[in-house]
């Protein structure tokens, strides 16, 4: 019962903020309304027995990638898009396409059996760390998939520093605005 | 719902609502911090700092409290200024922004384990209440999570501000936060490895087991407490608000309370900070060289330990006093008469006190004798051993965070402030670097020596 009340406060929160990234017409709003998105689904998956991913999408999400973007925003003024209308001729094919996924999810949703009991750990700590690497258990899919994604990520940063050095040219001057 | 109520004792019930007080101790922080700042400044440049700032008694005359009353004067000015909002502005995200950084510091405390599980017998039950008011496997995470989302006060503040000081010194936030945030969460990894565990009770049960953090992992130690400085946004580090080429960086617009909020926060954010490094890599709560078990079964004689301390720090308060009397009393000063009759006042309580905490020691090292019940072969006390095994346990763990808030001060006195381009080298050339390295090289000894998997 409290997990519902809990449940209904966060999806309205999130589902509200969502429809304000869509609907605003500064950037920064909403980007803004992205970030309380993400708190509340981060809430939604600490109700759903997750801290562990509730945590993370704080941490990852609303923290690092969310400021990088206000970021983005802020430095190429996002004030001149204020004048953007907000339905143009693309939305003729966005808009349907939008209702048609959202009736077949919630077809989708309501067809499915809901048994759901909040007490029990889905995303732990330590069931995470087990269903990552313990290979004897989950297979070998999950690590493998799991070393390839840190060597793309590794090599993504090693090539953003080669980029940014190779743009600026001089040591001196740092590249820090391009790493991060 | 009455079976949540009766699943737990009524006494674990009003403790775990009495520990959400704990998320006012990094506020109270504030105090102890303005003027250790203050004066602790004008120690380092060699000058006296704000110490003339006093409250009347009606036999001692002037208090001045060495300087402590000076925050009751920043917060009274603070308050009572107008608030004011430059033309222009944002206006709903120009009265937010402030808020932001000082709600984040009364909630990200709450993973903080401030005393070690208090397990106590009651009537014929077994309580066991976690020291921290949230008890969750993810401890730390919850509060690096929190930190980052700290800085969208200063970043909103600065682009709400409309102002072209403020929109720079909220993009230097921004940018500052991502690139320390990355090497914040990589240099205590290794602590973490070795641990095998994120909740900060189980990394400090760690440490009180083997040794004492800094000991383990100095390179991290030093990692750690450099990127911790420079997410708070202090000197060295405060390129978003360094005045030379920013008036006052984010904050330019901000007055009275609005900007009070933004300095309580940082303030509070020190705080937090120097807690969690002592809980980190100077064992928290545990008391050097002596186990909980023993403080326990001793009970009597450790609160006479601890009074006998607290007698010693007061001598040496006493002492301080009467040298500064002998040297007022020769000197030519104008207003000795009225700075002797406030020293009067300090050599009245301490000497009230002494006596006073002396009887109180050797009462509890006569009189407590503590009696305990074996459950599962351990020694289990009652509610009030409990309580101050908690108490000193405290007291350890706060004398440990003062030390690193004095280490905040004597940094920002001591370094001029760094360039941006260098800050940004730091960040990404240097700490990330040796982070990492020092990442590879513990998970690599830590598989050969201790053998996990």
């Amino acid at each position: 019962m409290l997990a519902l009340i809990y449940f209904l406060i966060l999806g309205v929160i999130a589902v509200g903020g969502a429809l304000c990234v869509l609907l605003s017409k500064h950037p920064l709003y909403g980007a803004l309304s992205l970030v309380v998105t993400m708190l509340s689904l981060a809430g939604i998956y600490g109700l759903l027995g997750s801290p562990f991913v509730g945590v993370v999408q704080v941490m990852v999400y609303a923290g690092a990638i969310m400021m990088l973007l206000t970021f983005v925003i802020m430095v190429l003024n996002g004030a001149r898009d204020n004048r953007t209308p907000r339905f143009d001729k693309i939305s003729l094919f966005v808009i349907p396409a939008i209702i048609l996924m959202a009736l077949m999810l919630s077809f989708l949703i309501l067809r499915t059996p809901l048994v759901f009991n909040p007490e029990t750990a889905r995303g732990t700590v330590s069931l995470t760390a087990a269903t990552l690497f313990d290979t004897s258990a989950s297979g070998p899919g999950y690590f493998l998939l799991f070393e390839a994604i840190g060597l793309l990520l590794l090599s993504a940063m090693a090539t953003a520093v080669i980029l940014a050095k190779k743009k600026l040219g001089s040591p001196e001057t740092s590249d820090s605005e391009e790493v991060h | 719902m009455m079976e949540i109520i009766n699943s737990k004792h009524w006494i674990e019930w009003l403790l775990i609502v009495a520990k959400f007080a704990f998320a006012f101790v990094p506020v109270l922080f504030i105090l102890l911090l303005i003027p250790m700042e203050r004066r602790g400044a004008g120690f380092i440049q060699d000058r006296q700092g704000p110490n003339r700032s006093y409250f009347w008694l009606p036999y001692f005359g002037r208090i001045r409290l060495f300087g402590w009353v000076q925050n009751a004067c920043d917060g009274l000015k603070l308050f009572t200024k107008e608030i004011y909002a430059p033309n222009g502005v944002n206006k709903i995200l120009f009265a937010l922004a402030p808020a932001i950084p000082f709600v984040i510091v009364l909630i990200s405390p709450c993973v903080i384990p401030w005393f070690a599980p208090m397990v106590f017998t009651m009537g014929d039950q077994v309580v066991r209440v976690s020291g921290n008011t949230v008890d969750s496997e993810v401890g730390i995470l919850l509060l690096f999570g929190l930190s980052s989302l700290s800085a969208y006060g200063a970043v909103l503040a600065g682009w709400a501000s409309k102002s072209k000081y403020s929109l720079l010194g909220g993009l230097r936030t921004s940018a500052m936060t991502i690139s320390y945030e990355v090497c914040l969460g990589l240099s205590i990894m290794g602590m973490l490895l070795m641990v095998g565990s994120f909740r900060i009770d189980d990394i400090i049960a760690w440490q009180e087991a083997h040794v004492w953090g800094i000991v383990a992992q100095p390179i991290a130690f030093f990692c750690f407490l450099i990127s911790m400085i420079a997410e708070t946004g202090r000197a060295p580090f405060d390129v978003a608000e360094g005045e030379p080429e920013l008036v006052a960086g984010f904050h330019t617009e901000y007055g009275a309370m609005q900007f009070g909020l933004f300095y309580m926060g940082e303030y509070s954010h020190i705080g937090i900070n120097s807690i969690l490094v002592a809980c980190l890599f100077l064992g928290g709560y545990s008391v050097p060289f002596f186990s909980q078990t023993t403080i326990q079964a001793n009970m009597g004689y450790s609160l006479a330990v601890l009074c006998g301390v607290f007698i010693l720090l007061i001598l040496t308060f006493l002492h301080m006093i009467y040298r500064y009397s002998r040297w007022y009393k020769t000197s030519a000063a104008t207003n000795k008469t009225v700075i002797l009759r406030e020293y009067s006042l300090y050599k009245l309580l301490g000497w009230v006190a002494i006596p006073a905490l002396a009887i109180i020691g050797v009462a509890s090292a006569l009189f407590i004798h503590p009696e305990f019940t074996l459950v599962d072969g351990k020694a289990v006390y009652g509610l009030g051993i409990a309580f101050g095994t908690a108490l000193i346990q405290i007291l350890v763990l706060l004398v440990k965070a003062c030390f690193f808030c004095f280490v905040w001060i004597w940094v920002r006195w001591t370094l001029p402030r760094f360039r941006y381009d260098h800050v940004m080298n730091l960040g990404w050339k240097v700490i990330l670097n040796i982070a990492l390295v020092n990442l590879v090289i513990t998970a690599v000894v830590a598989k050969l020596v201790l053998g996990g998997n």
